[in-house]
């Protein structure tokens, strides 16, 4: 019986040596989708490679104080600062994933030991680039207006609650011998950005998302967005993977007998290709909005658009893989290792920002990323098909160039005479 | 040649087809009168249906030369593909889509207007005997249902030329005496056939000219009497007698004059039995 077993075992053994597809999806799969999910947490993680995040500062108050502040930012290895002017409208148009604004009287009530006003408008969609600003914000703050402040925001506070002379005396005691032994900084900015940034007179804004603002919304959007990208590029692969079929079935052959094949055959494969992309993605994003209320009617002629150009990208890149696999099994297998890593790389399915700098690079290589960064434009910053232009031709550019390579294909393999 | 002086259908001159170290067709010269049936018969590998590829527009040759209808299969694809037919080996039509459905895209494909189309599409229906479940997926079909509308698909352009690689593989006797049936019809028509089987009878039945392949060249071609004669003299005769008639009558008379006679009794090949047994109209019941 164990020869038996061994025999049998061995025969499949050899089996799956000798499929190809089956060898990649066993153990080439699960490594590169292992090495793109381990790069992507290096940067939740804080890794150094992370890039710097890019925090926008507009000083109404031009006062030593506001200057000191600014360069304070500016020395902070984790943030990115620029200089500039409507700092809230680019926070809202995704420009940039945050801005501080300095307003007239900042360092007169620095000097006046009053709570200095400072706002910070934030993009709530990029959850991660929030953190970082916030806890290097909330530490510049406190090292820049010094403890002072801090003293007399929380002498304040416990009066305001009633608290006995005697306890307000012990707590200032206590917060000078803290000041003393330190110099205010905290060794987790992530913990104390929660709680101080009210403190230090911090008043922050969500200004992008629309009427629906907030981290559920954007992620909301993303995770809808991210699934219909995803699905989309299963979907048009496996219309493209009719052409395989007929060609199996015999009925490419005969249809090649025809005095109209030739060009019409593979513009009429795209043409249904991307009718269904279309559709299917008319109908998630539907179903989004009605069932997880996704602005999809923030900018419908946008979003229909730039659908048109993610469905004719994933339908040249569908058709591309059908005519250079010989078989479907072929096709499903290199598929399937294809989409899901350039899911995984383009951002459908976690946002790029929490990947580093080098990994958002690599997955604008992918038409995944390109399409996501048009949905999230179009969803959570409301932009109209101006704002859009670059991702619409980009992936306009894709199916050009997927639909010149599957023609190409096409004609070796079907339309040159054997 | 004589021959030449009415336009052929087919003339292949020096034919070679090569694929790596194989000469598929090699060396292959054939002329195919208008409105004649040809049997072209080889065993598996003799080179038929790389030659019905050459002549149908769907490969090159490597060397000779070939005329379709006055066409280059190359050159004039497009042209000549509309006035061929080719009935493919296997069934080559969609599963998912009726009867009705895999006409009509076929007809579309090949530019039918849309009234001629629906015309050719019933007349294909009728011509398969599939009237009835015309509105049914191909996919619940039986084999020999599957066969007759893959016969009939090839003809919806009214081709001049049609081309039936082994069109009865598989398939019941209704079915088969069906097509032949049809085959018959575009003979009397005056539509050229190239009818390729493996079935010698079939051949024997449907066509007026027969060519033998072998390794990719022709070893013999002639009508069926003339291939009969070519391999062996004739040393007897035979008369068909009704039975209940003058035969023995005429055992007698031949005898008497010298002559050798036997009386045997003619009966049924079993493809005969089956159909006087169970009936030639089509069994369509079953998928």
């Amino acid at each position: 019986m164990l020869r038996a077993a061994w025999t049998v075992a061995l025969k499949d053994l050899r089996l799956f040596l000798r499929d190809r597809v089956a060898l990649a999806m066993s153990f080439a799969l699960p490594i590169v989708l292992a090495t793109v999910f381990a790069s992507a947490m290096a940067g939740m993680s804080g890794d150094d490679s992370v890039g710097r995040v890019e925090v926008l500062v507009e000083d109404l108050d031009g006062t030593d104080a506001s200057r000191a502040l600014v360069t304070e930012l500016q020395s902070s290895k984790s943030l990115d600062v620029e200089i500039a002017g409507d700092v809230r409208s680019r926070v809202s148009r995704g420009k940039a994933p945050a801005a501080v604004l300095v307003p007239s009287g900042y360092g007169a009530d620095i000097a006046s030991g009053k709570k200095p006003r400072l706002v910070l408008y934030r993009d709530p969609a990029k959850e991660i680039e929030q953190q970082i600003v916030m806890g290097n914000l909330v530490k510049t703050l406190y090292r820049v207006a010094g403890p002072a402040i801090g003293r007399a925001m929380m002498k304040r506070g416990m009066e305001s609650m009633g608290f006995p002379a005697g306890m307000r005396e012990a707590a200032e005691r206590m917060a000078d011998a803290q000041a003393a032994e330190g110099d205010g900084s905290s060794e987790n900015p992530f913990d104390f950005a929660g709680q101080g940034a009210e403190v230090l007179g911090l008043e922050v804004e969500d200004v992008a998302g629309g009427k629906d603002s907030g981290r559920l919304a954007a992620g909301k959007s993303h995770a809808i967005a991210g699934i219909a990208v995803m699905m989309l590029l299963f979907g048009l692969t496996a219309c493209g993977g009719t052409i395989l079929e007929e060609e199996q079935s015999g009925t490419l052959q005969r249809v090649r007998l025809t005095p109209n094949a030739g060009p019409s055959v593979l513009l009429g494969k795209m043409v249904f290709t991307m009718i269904v992309g279309l559709a299917q993605l008319v109908l998630l994003f539907t179903y989004g909005g009605l069932v997880f209320d996704v602005p999809v009617l923030r900018a419908p002629g946008a979003l229909f658009v730039h659908s048109f150009a993610v469905a004719a990208a994933a339908a040249g890149f569908g058709l591309c893989l059908a005519v250079l696999c010989r078989t479907r099994k072929q096709l499903e297998g290199l598929s399937t290792l294809l989409i899901l890593t350039m899911s995984a790389l383009g951002g459908s399915w976690f946002p790029l920002i929490v990947a580093p700098e080098w990994f958002r690079t690599l997955g604008h290589f992918t038409l995944n990323a390109w399409a996501m960064d048009g949905y999230q434009g179009i969803l959570w910053y409301g932009k109209d098909l101006a704002g859009i232009a670059t991702e619409v031709l980009v992936l306009l550019g894709i199916a050009a160039a997927t639909g010149w390579v599957a023609w190409r294909g096409w004609r070796r393999r079907f339309e040159r005479l054997a | 040649m004589a021959s030449l002086e009415i336009p052929a259908a087919i003339v292949v001159r020096d034919l070679v087809r090569t694929y790596g170290q194989n000469r598929a067709v090699d060396g292959l010269s054939l002329i195919v009168a208008r409105g004649e049936c040809l049997g072209l018969l080889g065993p598996n590998g003799a080179g038929k249906t790389t030659t019905i590829r050459i002549l149908s527009t769907l490969a090159a040759p490597t060397s000779g030369s070939v005329t379709v209808l006055g066409l280059d299969p190359l050159r004039d694809a497009k042209a000549l593909r509309s006035r061929i037919g080719v009935v493919p080996q296997e069934v080559a039509l969609y599963d998912g889509l009726s009867a009705r459905e895999n006409l009509e895209f076929f007809a579309r494909m090949h530019d039918l207007p849309e009234p001629i189309l629906r015309e050719r599409v019933d007349t294909a229906l009728a011509d398969a005997g599939l009237v009835e479940r015309a509105r049914d997926r191909v996919e619940t079909f039986s084999g020999g249902m599957k066969r007759r509308l893959n016969v009939v698909a090839a003809l919806l352009h009214g081709p001049e030329l049609v081309f039936l690689d082994e069109p009865t593989v598989g398939i019941d006797p209704q079915s088969r005496n069906h097509i032949f049936e049809l085959v018959e019809r575009l003979r009397a028509a005056g539509t050229t056939l190239v009818y390729t089987t493996h079935q010698l009878g079939e051949v024997e039945r449907l066509c007026d000219r027969i060519v033998i392949l072998d390794r990719g060249r022709t070893i013999a071609s002639g009508t069926f009497d003339e291939l009969r004669r070519s391999v062996g003299r004739r040393i007897g005769a035979s008369a068909r007698l009704e039975v209940g008639g003058r035969g023995a009558e005429a055992m007698v008379a031949l005898r008497s004059a010298g002559i050798e006679a036997r009386l045997e009794e003619e009966l049924p090949d079993l493809e005969q039995v089956f159909l006087t047994l169970t009936g030639r109209a089509l069994r369509d019941e079953g998928s």
